[in-house]
């Protein structure tokens, strides 16, 4: 067997150093240009606190929408709201009772449970650099902003998720206007403007919030600086992982382990979404109802079983996977992806994933014998950014530890 | 297939109201008021909330649930066929004009009875207000949905989100847009036998839209626009109104079951009952996801639409 490096992340630096890469005056340059079109919009005063990145080596500048810059008044007062359960419609959910920190923002649940007690048909996102997705959620051309994803599990009905609706909207927006720590935090984020608890301002701060949340400090990324070592079997797998054999990274090989990336500098973005031979229902080419992906946008059948390539970043506690969390292990996805797919074969949703005429020509079977599986769960988790899962700045403010 | 829903006589009231419609106005040219009414029916019956009619293809006891929808564009016709564009009166909740695009909501529901409080709304609004520049008129034409420019607002954004697009139960947030309409209707209380699914949903939207991450633009193109056009060739806003019949909309559907996708017809590009509510409004639909979401022939075999007496 060959184990060369087929294809090594972009800014890997194998011997790289350290580089943090501050941007703030960068920044400022790129919001000042913003080039015309919103007139009435760039004489509403921001926040005096220019918000600066600060980056891990490799990753670029994420790009902020032209009408929502970044600030840190704006990311704290997004914090906080992130994590009030005040937030929803009967006050028993925030954003945060989907999204955990310590599981990189997942709830590790197959499917994510809304407000109401109803389940949502896929599970909770993880949001670890979610400012660089290019789409949002699992299977959605239509969603290119957090601000427009936001939309979603405040409003939306089906599944109810935050259970805001036109009877209670006024009502929640009342519950954080109330409280006397708000005001002053929304005056902060968004100074000079009268009508500052809106939830034009709820949703632009809480997307502030999530754009914050980089991660980049896992010990694969402290390899890359040489500022940590790999064990043997660890460099193993991530071999296999950029190599031609197990070739992982032509749907995952991004600086973010995925392949729909946006950031500020980007002129054309790609937005492939690909079907992996999950399902293939009574071999027709079928996933489950309402659960098919893109071809739901669609209607192409071509489309069907379509679905963007998750982050692997912190792929270790963001159990269980897929769509679905239908493989509940590292273990069990390596073997899926070893085997090319999935056969089912009996129960309703029996059928042979292998053969979905719709599959990634990636996908193939890999000839992976057990330690070249174990290997490659081992690199998986060495994605893990430990810090990023306790980082205090992203941690429940009403909570502290 | 029903293929003509004028009501008997059209042709002779029209012209007799025409002129009626020019006595009302106020100079020759100085614009006249046009105020055009809306009314849920099932056939000839009214119905609301809390009312049970009998709808679907085998006719069963049915209730509203919901029944909103926005129009735009509405203008009247001269006897040439040539478009008279209505200006609508001002911006409020439920009206909003931005350049040429005019939008209206039309609300026939009131969250009482099946209607539920919490989606719905206690306000109403059955007309749509306007005025045009005096002269003769015989007849409408409007499009059922949201001008493209204004259907992908964004909530975060005060300056996209205006009334009446601030609707939450209005919001179409997996498509980036609205629903255009949101007519849905449900089996009564004690319904024996009981609906295997208990509510039947047409929500009418552009489906297969898609974002430009570079840009952050929200949507920049939709495969089906699934905008309905309609005209009402002979009609009289003083003495008609234009009836909302979901007799004629839900007459090939087994309302009581789903037979595939969402619940009833969410504009679903695939759904198996999104067919025959295609059909019933006139737009290009097809069961293998190739319909273009176009009016067919200018909406002319819709039955949803159709003048009634006030």
């Amino acid at each position: 067997m060959t184990s060369a490096p087929g294809c090594l992340p972009p800014g890997s630096g194998w011997t790289g150093r350290l580089r943090w890469l501050t941007v703030a005056s960068l920044l400022a340059g790129l919001t000042a240009c913003g080039g015309g079109g919103r007139s009435e919009l760039e004489a509403v005063p921001q926040a005096a606190d220019r918000w600066s990145w600060v980056l891990p080596s490799g990753f670029s500048i994420p790009k902020e929408p032209e009408t929502n810059p970044m600030s840190a008044a704006k990311v704290e007062l997004g914090r906080h709201l992130f994590y009030d359960r005040r937030l929803s419609g009967n006050g028993s959910q925030s954003c945060a009772s989907c999204h955990l920190q310590h599981k990189a923002f997942t709830d590790g649940l197959a499917l994510a449970q809304g407000s109401t007690g109803q389940f949502h048909r896929r599970g909770a996102q993880p949001l670890a650099n979610v400012a660089y997705n290019a789409t949002l959620t699992w299977a959605n051309p239509s969603l290119v902003t957090l601000e427009k994803q936001m939309e979603v599990p405040l409003f939306g009905d089906d599944p109810v998720e935050m259970g805001v609706n036109d009877s209670n909207q006024a009502q929640v927006l009342a519950r954080i206007a109330g409280d006397p720590a708000y005001p002053d935090r929304f005056a902060l984020a968004f100074p000079g403007q009268s009508d500052s608890v809106s939830w034009a301002h709820v949703i632009q701060s809480i997307a502030a919030f999530q754009r914050s949340l980089i991660s980049g400090n896992s010990r694969y990324d402290q390899y890359t600086r040489g500022q940590a070592q790999l064990s043997a079997s660890e460099e193993r797998g991530l071999r296999l992982f950029f190599g031609n054999k197990a070739e992982c990274f032509h749907c995952h090989g991004s600086f973010n382990f995925n392949d729909q990336v946006v950031h500020a500098s980007s002129r054309f973005v790609e937005t492939p979404f690909h079907n992996t031979g999950l399902y293939n229902l009574g071999d027709r080419g079928d996933f489950p109802a309402l659960n098919q992906g893109l071809f739901e946008f669609t209607a192409q059948a071509t489309d069907r079983g379509l679905f963007r390539a998750q982050t692997l970043r912190n792929i270790e506690v963001t159990a269980p996977y897929m769509h679905d969390g239908s493989l509940a292990t590292l273990e069990e996805v390596v073997d899926f992806y070893a085997a090319g797919g999935r056969q089912i074969s009996s129960g309703p949703l029996a059928g042979d994933g292998r053969k979905h005429p719709n599959k990634s020509d990636q996908i193939a079977p890999i000839d992976l014998d057990a330690q070249e599986k174990a290997d490659l769960v081992a690199f998986l988790k060495t994605l893990t950014d430990h810090e990023f899962l306790v980082n205090p700045k992203f941690a429940d403010p009403f909570s502290p530890p | 297939m029903k293929k003509s829903h004028a009501w008997p006589g059209a042709g002779v009231t029209a012209v007799a109201l025409s002129s009626l419609l020019v006595a009302c106005g106020g100079g020759e040219d100085g614009p006249q008021a046009v105020e055009i009414q809306f009314a849920a029916v099932a056939a000839e019956q009214p119905i609301a909330c809390n009312s049970t009619v009998r709808l679907g293809r085998d006719n069963v006891e049915a209730t509203l649930k919901d029944l909103r929808f926005y129009i735009s564009n509405a203008a009247l016709l001269r006897a040439d066929g040539s478009e008279v564009p209505i200006t609508l009166a001002g911006n409020d909740n439920w009206n909003l004009t931005v350049g040429q695009d005019r939008v209206t909501l039309i609300d026939l529901e009131n969250a009482t009875g099946a209607c539920p409080s919490a989606t719905g709304t206690a306000a109403t609004q059955a007309v749509l207000k306007g005025r045009v520049p005096a002269g003769s008129y015989t007849g409408v034409r409007m499009t059922l949905g949201v001008p493209f420019a204004l259907n992908h607002s964004l909530w975060s954004d005060p300056a996209s989100a205006k009334p009446p697009l601030d609707i939450q139960a209005m919001s179409w947030s997996w498509q980036g847009g609205r629903k255009f309409a949101k007519i849905e209707v449900t089996q009564p209380a004690g319904a024996s036998p009981a609906w295997s699914a208990p509510t039947f949903n047409f929500h009418l939207g552009s489906t297969g839209c898609q974002g430009n991450p570079v840009t952050g633009t929200q949507v920049s193109h939709c495969n089906a626009p699934n905008r309905m056009d309609f005209t009402l060739p002979a009609f009289d806003p003083a003495t008609q109104q234009v009836g909302v019949d979901l007799r004629a909309l839900l007459a090939a559907a087994d309302i009581t079951v789903n037979a595939g996708g969402a619940l009833g017809c969410m504009s679903g590009g695939t759904d198996p009952e999104c067919q025959l509510l295609f059909d019933a409004i006139g737009v290009d639909w097809k069961a293998d996801g190739s319909g273009t979401g176009l009016p067919v022939n200018g909406g002319a075999g819709q039955v949803l639409f159709r003048a009634i007496s006030k």
